[in-house]
């Protein structure tokens, strides 16, 4: 699905990710943990395109195509999406003329006809009632005066509409509650196409990356992989069980050893 | 509502009392309105220069001479290429009680120059008046010039006055944003760029807006 070799990128000028490998097979879900400033949130906006960073070595392959050539929409049509730290509220935009906006330019970019209003409208029901979010919010503009746990939800109905093969969970945890997280990652888990689904369907099962810093959220979303990011490298990787080592130790003593493998 | 074809005049108006009025300028060249109102009268205009000429200015003058009047003046302007436009307006309230809200927003693309001049004068007499005037600019390119100098003169004391300027930008997060969802950067400009004029069309019948967004669409 995805495979990253020797990325180096840099935003203002500093160099954030200094040689990073990471292969994510087809279904996996691979979480992405380290202290602030480790690179999670560096590499999620290299591989969704953000402008604001740049990639100064290094490839990245997603589903046989070079990612870096790709402008952000396309990489998004490909099948890339990013449920970001931080929605951004955009006044003004409605979610539904949002929403119908993205959904039939990724149809135009499969060579899909458009969806007629009644289908988007059936659609948008439909993954509402998935991922348990009220209508109401989408007469409102995008994430504007919506709470963090609204925005986190938003970005998972989000999800769920433009139905990506690869998911990256960008500290979706920050700022919920146990309630809203709860929901966010069902939310999560109902709209991922596991290897059965994703057979029955004739489509890629989902694979997903989750950034965080924290291990309760992979107590809802299972992961297959944990790799710990560490001055710009992952620097180990285990299963589920280095996720809670870590809720229980810390980073440092992870740390510690790669900087002394180092020296 | 009445379309004022009004190009390269100058002309003046009156509102008698009681009497209301919706106008619309569309694309004016070289216009002085000058618009005086009477007792409780109330007037709406607005002045969109979508397809304007290579240069225009228009300058609306509107006088409030009698208790109670309502003044509201909405505006946009798209500006490309080498366009110019000049848009003065000048509000005066000369006696009390009177309401005045101007808002005016333009986006300036390429090498296109704007400014706006926005006079609001409160008379010592007029005590309770409540006025606002609000532009708003963005500037597409880093060639693109916007003047902006609104000019506030209140010498009354018991008034509700308010004025703001900003220019800036099409915020690149919510570019992003969009783009990330598979919306073109050309749509996502778009997007925030209708939702960036919506307000100034307020007031004006479903059917002429609806005509107005799809000529703003097209002119994007």
């Amino acid at each position: 699905m995805l495979e990253i070799k020797n990325l180096h990128a840099s935003v203002g000028g500093k160099e954030i990710l200094k040689g990073l490998d990471l292969r994510i097979g087809e279904g996996e879900i691979h979480a992405l943990m380290g202290r602030n400033g480790a690179g999670k949130s560096t590499l999620s906006a290299i591989l969704t395109g953000n402008p604001a960073y740049t990639v100064t070595e290094g490839t990245i392959t997603f589903r046989g195509k070079d990612l870096l050539s790709m402008s952000p929409e396309d990489r998004a049509r490909e099948g890339i999406f990013l449920s970001f730290q931080y929605p951004v509220e955009i006044p003004g935009v409605s979610m539904v003329n949002f929403m119908k906006t993205a959904v039939n330019e990724k149809r135009k970019y499969q060579g899909l006809e458009p969806l007629s209003a009644s289908e988007f409208l059936k659609l948008k029901r439909e993954k509402e009632a998935l991922v348990e979010i009220g209508s109401k919010m989408q007469n409102r503009s995008v994430n504007e005066g919506f709470s963090g746990g609204e925005k986190k939800k938003n970005e998972v109905f989000q999800m769920a509409m433009l139905d990506p093969c690869l998911a990256i969970l960008d500290e979706t945890d920050s700022g919920l509650d146990v309630d809203a997280l709860r929901i966010v990652a069902e939310g999560f888990n109902k709209i991922r196409k596991d290897k059965a689904a994703a057979e029955a369907c004739g489509q890629p099962a989902t694979s997903a990356i989750v950034i965080t810093h924290y291990e309760r959220l992979l107590e809802y979303i299972r992961p297959d992989f944990v790799h710990v990011l560490y001055n710009g490298k992952i620097v180990r990787t285990g299963d589920a069980q280095l996720a809670r080592d870590i809720d229980e130790k810390g980073f440092d003593w992870i740390e510690n050893e790669a900087d002394n493998a180092g020296k | 509502m009445r379309i004022l074809d009004i190009n390269n005049t100058d002309q003046q108006l009156t509102l008698e009392a009681g009497q209301e009025e919706h106008f619309l300028l569309l694309d004016p060249q070289h216009v002085k309105l000058r618009i005086q109102q009477q007792e409780g009268s109330r007037l709406m205009l607005h002045c969109i220069s979508l397809a304007p000429a290579e240069s225009g200015t228009c300058e609306l003058i509107v006088e409030q001479q009698a208790e109670g009047c309502e003044t509201r003046l909405y505006g946009l302007a798209l500006l490309k290429g080498e366009q110019k436009f000049d848009l003065v307006t000048r509000v005066l309230h000369n006696v009390g009680g009177g309401y005045s809200n101007q808002l005016f927003k333009f986006v300036l693309d390429d090498e296109a120059q704007g400014s706006f001049y926005g006079e609001l004068k409160v008379l010592p007499d007029a005590q309770k008046t409540e006025a606002h005037q609000t532009n708003r600019n963005i500037l597409l390119s880093r060639s693109a010039k916007i003047q902006t100098k609104p000019q506030l003169e209140i010498y009354a004391d018991d008034v509700k006055c308010s004025h703001g300027a900003t220019t800036g930008q099409l915020d690149s997060t919510a570019l992003f944003y969009m783009q990330q969802r598979g919306i073109s950067l050309a749509s996502a400009r778009r997007l925030l760029l209708a939702a960036f004029l919506g307000d100034v069309l307020q007031g004006l019948p479903e059917e002429t807006t609806a005509q107005l967004e799809q000529q703003i669409d097209a002119a994007l």
